[in-house]
């Protein structure tokens, strides 16, 4: 009798909920910023044809090669231009990077 | 016959009691374990809180990134558009006005080359320096890429 009420109020037990919950985060890639550009200065030259002579002579006194590669009026805008968009993409891609790297490396603690 | 059930009814008595006696027990240990479950659950719906406004976070920090980027965006376009209008504003030649003005020219070439340099040195991540942080005049600023170089600067 004793059994038989030990396992009859046993059938109708309340089991003990577990709740499983393990983030394993994904490690931060962590790579090193490219290092900034450091360029240099170049000199223009501009040359008509009143002052091609005295271009090449200055050249020569200043020990350079008198030789120059030129580019028309219209091909140093679409150069200083195509420089302008090229310093653009540049800009973006970085800030992206920015914003990525501040986005997904930074804890989420932190974030809030 | 009379004593054995007399025996009978006190072991029916004695199992009875002793079952009532494990089901109020086992009704404690059910009671404790709901009590723990309820605290489970309560924990459950304050991380899922938590995570609902951890999301909320995220969602308004994606967007505050969109927004500057698109910021960014339109203010490099501005950058390109003043270039433009540099070279061709008013029906400007700069071929004609570099044979009229060569030194003069060559002058402001070089100049603004100078600058486009330092642009494309801050677009790959160089530190401002302290005066282009404050510079706030036209004649402080670097004229190819305010936008990036001189963030104090307002157009004027």
């Amino acid at each position: 009798m004793l059994i038989l009420a030990t396992f009859l109020t046993s059938c109708a037990g309340v089991k003990t909920l577990e709740i499983f919950k393990k983030e394993v985060p994904r490690e931060n890639l962590n790579l090193a910023k490219p290092t900034p550009l450091e360029l240099e200065n170049l000199r223009w030259i501009i040359i008509t044809s009143e002052n091609a002579e005295e271009v090449f002579k200055k050249l020569e006194e200043q020990g350079i090669d008198p030789v120059l590669w030129g580019l028309t009026d219209k091909d140093f805008e679409l150069l200083a231009k195509n420089f302008a968009r090229i310093r653009n993409q540049l800009k973006i891609t970085n800030d992206l990077l920015d914003k990525y790297k501040e986005y997904y490396e930074t804890p989420v603690k932190k974030k809030q | 016959m009379f004593g054995s059930l007399k025996i009978a009814m006190v072991a029916i008595m004695i199992t009875g009691i002793a079952g009532a006696g494990m089901y109020v027990m086992k009704l404690r240990s059910d009671n404790a374990i709901l009590k723990a479950n309820q605290l489970k659950l309560e924990s459950a719906v304050a991380d899922q809180q938590e995570l609902l406004e951890s999301q909320k976070k995220d969602f308004e920090e994606i967007l505050g990134a969109n927004k500057k980027m698109n910021e960014l965006v339109s203010v490099l376009k501005k950058d390109l558009e003043d270039l433009d209008k540099r070279f061709n504003k008013k029906n400007r030649d700069v071929g004609k006005l570099a044979i009229a003005k060569t030194k003069s020219i060559e002058r402001i070439t070089n100049g603004a080359s100078a600058l486009a340099t330092r642009c494309i040195e801050i677009a790959s991540g160089s530190p401002l320096t302290e005066k282009e942080k404050n510079a706030t005049k036209k004649s402080e600023i670097n004229s190819e890429c305010p936008s990036i170089a001189n963030p104090s600067y307002v157009p004027y």
